[in-house]
C-alpha cells in the first residue's frame, strides 16, 4: 500500500509519515519546493515529492501508484486571502489531479474550527452544528479556509465517488507547539487565564498521527467524519501550569471566569466596537466564544469505530513535549496492529517512569 | 456521510436575479483575490451601481466571494460572464500579465474597464488597449489609487488655490518589506509580478510615477539605479530615480530594507512644503508664518507635533474600520462611476494613463538581471 501525504514536513505531517511507516505503508511525502527535509530523519524508503499546491503543474504525477491520499496541507499563516489560496485553491488543484488518477481513497485533515461554537450547548461532538454560509464569513481567515477546504473535498468525493474520511483534530500539541490561544491572553510573561477550569480539546500530535494512520488503512473509516481528541481534555489551568513548568517560563497567572470575560467583550462590542470591521479576535464575541467557551469534548465515535485509545497518555505526552528528544526510529515501530498495541503497552510503562522523573525535576 | 448541509452551490454561470434596475450601472469583476476585496467592498457602498457577477479561475474563490458579498452570479470563465451578464463596467483585478487580454476582451464586449496597476506589461499592449477603447467608445481606467488619498488631494487643493505656490520638486519613496517568505519573495510559488521587468518593484512603479506625474507632469528624462541588497528570489530590492519633468523635478524610490514600512510623499512648492505618509493619515505643511523668522521653526514644530498626534489617532481608528490606506481606491472608483453616470470627465483619463506609463517605461531597468 502506498500513501501520498501532503504537508508531510509539517507539525502533524512528519508524525503521520512516521506512523504510516510503522504500519509498513510506503510513503510519498509531498513537501514544498524549498522545504528542508534532511533533518526529519526519514528513511530512504520515503519518496519525497516536491510541489506547491498553489502553482505546481505536475501534481498528477504525485498520484502515480498511490492507493490513499492523506491531505494535511493547509496555510496556517499569512492574510485571509493567502490562507484561502493556499488551503482551498490548493485543495482544488490537488483534487483535480487526483481525479485524473486511479486513487479513490482520501483522508482529509479538517479541524474543530468548522464547528459553530456559539451554537453548541454542552458537548462538542460530530453532531454539533457547523458554520453555515450565513455566518462563516464573520470568522477569521483560517476558519473560512478550513471550512471551505472540507466543503470542496466533500464535493469532489461525491462527484467522483471517492471513499472519504474526514478527521477533525482538536487542538494539536507537542514539542515546540505547546502554547495555544485557548490558554488566554499572554501579556509578556504573564497570563490572563480566561475560564481556568474549562477543558481543552487536546490531541497530542503523536496520538493524532496514529489516528490518521489507522484511518488510512482501516476500511471502517470510509465515509466517516471523526473528531480527534485524546479524551475529555485537560483543564486550562492544569495545562498552563505544565506548560510554564515544561517550557521553564515562570510568570503570574490571573484567572478570569469565562462569563466575566464574555460579558465584558459583549458590552464593549455593543457600546464601542459594533461598527468596527477590523477588530482583534478577542474583542469579537463570536471569536471569543470559539476560543474560550467551556464545553465538553469526547472521542466516543473514534473509539467505537476503531476501538482506538490514545497510544500516549497525558503524562507521556508531557515527556514527549518537554522532556528529552525522542530520536525517530528509536520509538516503537511495528508493522502489524498486534505488534503496535504490544509496543505501546511496553512503551507506556517506560514513559510513565520518565514522566514521573521529569515532573519531579521541574521547579514547583 | 456527514449529516450537515455543505451547500451544493449555484451552477457556474448562473444568471443573477432579473432586472436590477435600468438606471443602475452593472459591474462585474474578473479576479477575486486580495485587491478584489477592496473593489467589492467599495462597490457595495455606491448608489447607482449593481455588482452583478464575479469571475475567478478557482470555483471556490469565485463562489466564496459571491456568497460573502451577496453577488448574484459567479463564473470561472470570463468569456461566459461577459456574454451572459453584459456588464457596463468590468474591473480587472487579476495578476498583471493577464490584464491586457482580459481588458481587451472586456472592451470588445462593450464594457468600460477599470484595471488594476500596472495596466499592462508593455507599452505596446497599452497602446493597443487605448486604441481599442477609443474605437469602441468605451473608457479605460488604470488604478492610480494613491492620487485620491486625502493627503495628495489636500496638497492639490492648496496648489490650485495658489497658497502652495508652484511645485518645484516632488519626492516619492516607498519603504516596504517585500522580502518575507509569504509574499513577493515566496521561494515555493513565484509571485506573478516577478515576470515583470524590475520584478516585484515594477508592481509599485505606477504608484510612484502617477504621484510624480500628478505634481510635476510628464517626464522629459529619467535616470535610474536598480540594485539588490539582500539574497532573495527578487531580481532587485532597491530602486532610485531622478526625473526631469515638464513642471519640475521628481525623485522616486523603493526600499525593501528600510524600516518601518512607509509611503513618503514630499512636495516642495515656492511658498510651502508638504509631507505625507500615505500608509497612514499623516499630512503636515510647513510654510510662512506671521511670526519673527527665528521663531518660525518653533511654532512650526508645535503645530506639526499636534497634527502628527491627531493623525496617529486617526490611523489607529482607521485600523478598526474602513478602507485604511485604500481610501484613494474607494474615492477613485466612486468618482469613476459618477463620471460614467454623468458622462463627465473621468478622474483618470487615457492621456494620464499613457503619460504615467511612458514614465514607468523610462523607469524600468534597461537590462534583465540574471
Amino acid at each position: 500500500m502506498r500513501a501520498l501525504v501532503t504537508g508531510a514536513n509539517g507539525f502533524l505531517g512528519r508524525h503521520v509519515v512516521e506512523a504510516l511507516l510503522a504500519r509498513g505503508i510506503e510513503v510519498r511525502a509531498m513537501v514544498r519546493p524549498a522545504a528542508r527535509v534532511a533533518a526529519l530523519g526519514w528513511p530512504s524508503s520515503v519518496e519525497v515529492f516536491r510541489g506547491d499546491l498553489r502553482t505546481s503543474r505536475n501534481l498528477t504525477r504525485a498520484f502515480e501508484g498511490v492507493d490513499v491520499l492523506l491531505h494535511l496541507a493547509a496555510m496556517v499563516g499569512g492574510g485571509e486571502d493567502a490562507q484561502f489560496a493556499g488551503t482551498v485553491v490548493g485543495t482544488e488543484r490537488l483534487l483535480d489531479a487526483m481525479a485524473d488518477s486511479a486513487c479513490r481513497r482520501l483522508v482529509l485533515s479538517s479541524s474543530f474550527t468548522v464547528y459553530d461554537y456559539g451554537s453548541i450547548r454542552r458537548t462538542l461532538d460530530e453532531d454539533s452544528p457547523l458554520f453555515q454560509i450565513s455566518n462563516v464569513y464573520t470568522r477569521d481567515g483560517y476558519t473560512i479556509a478550513k471550512w471551505w477546504q472540507e466543503r470542496v473535498t466533500r464535493r469532489f468525493a461525491e462527484k467522483h465517488g471517492w471513499d472519504l474520511t474526514v478527521l477533525r483534530p482538536g487542538i494539536l500539541w507537542g514539542r515546540d507547539h505547546s502554547y495555544m490561544a485557548g490558554l488566554g491572553e499572554r501579556i509578556g510573561r504573564h497570563y490572563l487565564v480566561i475560564g481556568p477550569l474549562s477543558r481543552l480539546p487536546l490531541t497530542h500530535v503523536e496520538n493524532c498521527a496514529d489516528v490518521f494512520a489507522v484511518a488510512a488503512t482501516d476500511a471502517r473509516a470510509r465515509g466517516q467524519t471523526l473528531n480527534v481528541v485524546d479524551g475529555p481534555g485537560e483543564r486550562v489551568w492544569t495545562y498552563l501550569t505544565d506548560y510554564m513548568r515544561g517550557s521553564r517560563q515562570p510568570g503570574w497567572r490571573l484567572p478570569v471566569p469565562y462569563w466575566l470575560g464574555i460579558g465584558v467583550v459583549r458590552l464593549a462590542f455593543i457600546t464601542v466596537f459594533r461598527s468596527a470591521t477590523k477588530l482583534p479576535a478577542t474583542l469579537i464575541p463570536r471569536r471569543f466564544e470559539s476560543r474560550f467557551r467551556p464545553l465538553h469534548y469526547e472521542n466516543r465515535r473514534l473509539r467505537e469505530t476503531f476501538g482506538w485509545t490514545p497510544p500516549l497518555d497525558y503524562q507521556q505526552c508531557l515527556v514527549r513535549t518537554y522532556g528529552p528528544m525522542v530520536v525517530p526510529g528509536k520509538q516503537t515501530a511495528t508493522s502489524s496492529q498486534t505488534d503496535h498495541v504490544q509496543g505501546t503497552a511496553n512503551e507506556s510503562g517506560d514513559q510513565k517512569e520518565a514522566a514521573s522523573a521529569f515532573l519531579l525535576q521541574q521547579p514547583q | 456521510m456527514d449529516r450537515h448541509d455543505w451547500g451544493a452551490g449555484p451552477d457556474s454561470g448562473a444568471l443573477p436575479p432579473s432586472d436590477p434596475g435600468e438606471h443602475l450601472l452593472k459591474a462585474a469583476l474578473i479576479g477575486a483575490g486580495q485587491i478584489a476585496r477592496q473593489h467589492i467592498t467599495c462597490l457595495k457602498t455606491l448608489a447607482g451601481v449593481d455588482l452583478v457577477a464575479i469571475c475567478d479561475l478557482s470555483p471556490a474563490t469565485a463562489e466564496a466571494a459571491a456568497e460573502r458579498y451577496d453577488i448574484g452570479a459567479w463564473f470561472t470563465d470570463h468569456r461566459a460572464m461577459l456574454e451572459k451578464i453584459r456588464p457596463d463596467v468590468v474591473h480587472v483585478t487579476t495578476p498583471p500579465t493577464s490584464h491586457f487580454r482580459l481588458a481587451l476582451e472586456s472592451l470588445d464586449a462593450g464594457a468600460h474597464v477599470i484595471v488594476e496597476k500596472p495596466v499592462t506589461s508593455t507599452a505596446e499592449e497599452l497602446a493597443t488597449l487605448v486604441k481599442r477603447a477609443q474605437e469602441a467608445g468605451r473608457h479605460l481606467v488604470e488604478d492610480h489609487n494613491y492620487l485620491f488619498n486625502r493627503a495628495p488631494q489636500e496638497i492639490l487643493r492648496r496648489i490650485e488655490s495658489g497658497e502652495f505656490g508652484a511645485v518645484t520638486h516632488v519626492e516619492v519613496l516607498i519603504c516596504l518589506d517585500i522580502l518575507g517568505p509569504g509574499g513577493f519573495a515566496d521561494p515555493n510559488a513565484p509571485h506573478p509580478a516577478l515576470s515583470l521587468a524590475g520584478g516585484a518593484i515594477a508592481d509599485f512603479l505606477p504608484h510612484l510615477a502617477s504621484l510624480a506625474h500628478l505634481f510635476v507632469g510628464p517626464h522629459r528624462t529619467a535616470q535610474t539605479i536598480w540594485t539588490k541588497r539582500k539574497s532573495s528570489p527578487l531580481p532587485y530590492d532597491e530602486f532610485r530615480a531622478l526625473v526631469d519633468a515638464e513642471r519640475g523635478t521628481a525623485s522616486m524610490g523603493f526600499s525593501a530594507s528600510s524600516q518601518p514600512d512607509a509611503f513618503w510623499l514630499r512636495v516642495y512648492g515656492e511658498k510651502m512644503q508638504a509631507t505625507a505618509n500615505l500608509f497612514e493619515t499623516r499630512l503636515t505643511f510647513d510654510g510662512p508664518r506671521d511670526v519673527p523668522k527665528p521663531l518660525r521653526p518653533f511654532f512650526s514644530g508645535l503645530e506639526e507635533g499636534k497634527i502628527i498626534r491627531r493623525a496617529a489617532l486617526a490611523t489607529l481608528l482607521g485600523k478598526f474600520k474602513g478602507p485604511g490606506a485604500y481610501e484613494g481606491l474607494w474615492e477613485l472608483i466612486a468618482r469613476t462611476y459618477r463620471a460614467l453616470a454623468d458622462q463627465s470627465a473621468l478622474p483618470v483619463t487615457a492621456g494620464d494613463i499613457l503619460e504615467v506609463n511612458r514614465m514607468v517605461e523610462a523607469l524600468k531597468p534597461k537590462e534583465p538581471r540574471l
